[in-house]
């Protein structure tokens, strides 16, 4: 049984007190009887003393031997005397066992015919021992019969606390420890409670558990909501064909897919906890991926940025990064980061582009593309010298030789033409056997220098793959400043066509002739003197 | 009963008192050549109830006493002890137990009773004023 369980414990408590109450009553009650009897003692005496005060009297009046001796032994004869005695003044009349002290009860003697006229006094010594001993063994009796009392009562308390109120306690008790909330076990109501305290206790942990199983239901059906609505986020997450990511503001990765996991190791990347803030450490240009996400979020909206992503592999890839700030419930800001793989449609693009701005057959740029580059060199003010050109004898080529020649001899003289430039020069086809050339910085000198260059390159002789023959072709070469000559870009080209032209028609009188500049051409227009 | 006791006994009372009323003081006597002239109360009550047998000057005492229940008697002793004569004779049958004996003349009325005193030197005894004559000598009076 368990030492600090409740019977135990009201048992303790219950005969702990029954004992105290029991040993303070019973020695209240034994003092009190005490007393009483002595009382109830002293009284007898005065009683004897009343019954045998007539003849003591007389036997004191008339100073009678016998009539006393008749008293004193009468009086000892009862068991609350011990000894006794008359005395007078001629007479001294006393129990064998009569001796002085101070408990001996002194009663005065009067004449039996003047009440007023002392003649004697009957001492009595009364008997402590069987007044003590008497008082005793009734405040004995009295105790026993208190103890009896008491042990019966305690017994009976403990009965009927442990049958009343323990026992149902308990078995509620015992039945609430083995139910399992959230079932639909209930307790039983004690039969003897229905009504009372208990009763009411066993009624509310039922209420309770009734309470405890539908939340529990409920709770049991959220969960399997909640599950369900999980797996297929989860489906939806790591099935995506975006690479998404949760980081916290430091750049912790919190969250990732396995779009994701590919991604890195299709990158050959070590997979990490962080890759910097919104994992710019895997992105080239990780300047322009910070100030889009600043630019958008001062606009409270989610980054977005096309980037090339760090990559050992010789195919560039490229995502479109989604940046969205996202807070959580407890006030966290993360970024929600997603990595859409936009690689293939680069690389439609930039065929589109490749195919929008260069000419199909020399791999040149194009016209509208040269133009493009034009207007972006007026737009930022950078000075350069344009050069148009234009081959000679370039038809009667292409009609002897047809078409695939021609296109030889165009293939031939683009990258001829490429080989003496510089890297910043731009080179285009402009149209039939017509290219135009972009000087950016260039001084008269520097133009001439490279015309010149160019003009012998073209010069030799070049074998044509079908046809083995040797042909060659010359050049005509008009050339404008920009913005020395003209400001206005289609004036500019106007003039270098214009001067181009200009050598073609001198071309005859003089063979050697191939470059002409703008400049001169108003002069000589204005001079009319040719070159 | 102690109520009913209490009743008879004022009852009696009053009727003692009616009837020493009616009578004359009662006079306690000696012999005329007895050397006492005067007796108290009490030395006249332990003659009469026993306590002594002499005079106080230790001269033997005879008391006289009237015989039976003689109003006189009745009288007497209700005014000496104030107890009725039956109670007084219950103390003398207690005494004969223990041996001792009542030392008592008893004459059958006053005229022998006055007779014998006359006689007797160390005779006493009572009665009536009226019966006083020169031969007596009073000792004591009994009033009320």
């Amino acid at each position: 049984m368990n030492k600090s369980g409740l019977v135990i414990r009201l048992a303790i408590v219950i005969i702990f007190t029954a004992i105290i109450v029991g040993l303070i009553t019973t020695q209240l009650f034994y003092r009190f009887t005490f007393i009483n009897e002595q009382a109830l003692g002293e009284q007898s005496i005065n009683q004897l003393y009343n019954t045998v005060s007539p003849t003591a009297s007389i036997a004191s009046y008339l100073g009678n031997d016998e009539l006393a001796e008749e008293v004193v032994n009468g009086l000892i004869s009862n068991d609350i005397v011990t000894s006794a005695a008359i005395k007078t003044d001629v007479l001294m009349v006393k129990s064998s066992n009569f001796l002085e002290s101070n408990d001996i009860l002194q009663f005065v003697l009067f004449s039996p015919f003047q009440k007023e006229r002392k003649v004697g006094v009957l001492l009595v010594k009364p008997n402590k021992e069987y007044l003590a001993e008497k008082a005793s063994k009734i405040s004995a009796t009295n105790t026993f019969v208190v103890a009896v009392e008491a042990f019966i009562i305690t017994i009976i308390s403990i009965l009927v606390t442990y049958y009343v109120i323990t026992r149902p306690i308990l078995s509620i008790g015992k039945a609430l420890h083995s139910i399992r909330p959230g079932t639909n076990e209930r307790i039983d109501k004690p039969t003897s409670h229905q009504q009372s305290e208990i009763g009411q206790l066993a009624d509310d942990v039922n209420d309770l558990l009734v309470k405890a199983e539908q939340q529990m239901l409920s709770e049991k059906r959220l969960r399997n909501e909640v599950q369900v609505l999980e797996s297929r986020f989860r489906m939806l997450f790591e099935n995506a064909t975006s690479a998404i990511v949760l980081v916290e503001p430091q750049g912790d990765i919190l969250l990732y897919n396995e779009t994701f996991e590919k991604l890195i190791e299709k990158l050959q990347l070590p997979l990490k906890k962080n890759y910097g803030n919104y994992l710019q450490d895997i992105f080239i240009m990780k300047k322009e991926l910070q100030e889009q996400v600043k630019i958008a979020f001062a606009n409270n909206e989610s980054a977005t940025a096309e980037l090339e992503l760090i990559s050992y592999l010789e195919e560039k890839i490229w995502v479109q990064v989604v940046v969205t700030p996202l807070v959580t419930d407890d006030f966290q800001e993360n970024y929600q980061i997603t990595l859409h793989d936009i690689s293939k449609r680069k690389r439609q693009i930039s065929l589109l582009d490749q195919k929008a701005n260069y000419d199909s057959l020399t791999n040149l740029l194009n016209r509208q593309a040269a133009e493009q580059h034009l207007n972006q060199l007026t737009a930022t003010k950078v000075p350069f010298a344009l050069i148009m050109m234009d081959l000679n004898d370039f038809k009667p080529i292409n009609d002897i030789f047809g078409h695939d020649a021609g296109d030889e001899i165009l293939i031939h003289v683009a990258s001829q033409l490429l080989k003496n430039l510089r890297k910043a020069d731009v080179l285009s086809r402009w149209g039939g056997d017509e290219f135009v050339i972009v000087l950016p910085n260039a001084s008269k000198e520097e133009v001439i220098n490279v015309c010149a260059k160019l003009n012998s390159t073209l010069s030799k002789p070049h074998n044509l793959s079908q046809h083995d023959k040797s042909v060659f072709v010359t050049a005509s070469m008009g050339v404008s400043f920009y913005p020395d000559d003209q400001v206005e870009l289609l004036e500019l080209i106007r003039v270098a066509d214009k001067a181009m032209y200009q050598v073609k028609k001198d071309k005859s009188a003089n063979n050697d002739l191939y470059l002409a500049f703008a400049s001169d051409m108003h002069n000589s227009i204005s001079n009319n003197k040719p070159l | 009963m102690k109520q009913f006791n209490r009743i008879l006994t004022i009852t009696l009372l009053m009727l003692c008192i009616a009837s020493v009323q009616a009578m004359e003081p009662l006079a306690v006597v000696v012999n005329k050549a007895n050397p006492i002239d005067k007796l108290t109360r009490s030395e006249l009550i332990d003659l009469f109830m026993g306590k002594y047998v002499a005079f106080p000057d230790d001269s033997k005492a005879m008391p006289v006493e009237l015989k039976g229940e003689h109003d006189i008697k009745v009288t007497f002793y209700r005014s000496l002890v104030d107890m009725p004569l039956s109670r007084v004779n219950a103390y003398w049958s207690r005494l004969r137990f223990t041996g001792r004996k009542r030392v008592a003349v008893f004459q059958p009325n006053e005229a022998e009773l006055i007779d014998y005193i006359i006689a007797n030197e160390q005779a006493i005894g009572y009665v009536p004023q009226s019966l006083i004559t020169e031969d007596l000598k009073v000792v004591y009076i009994l009033n009320e």
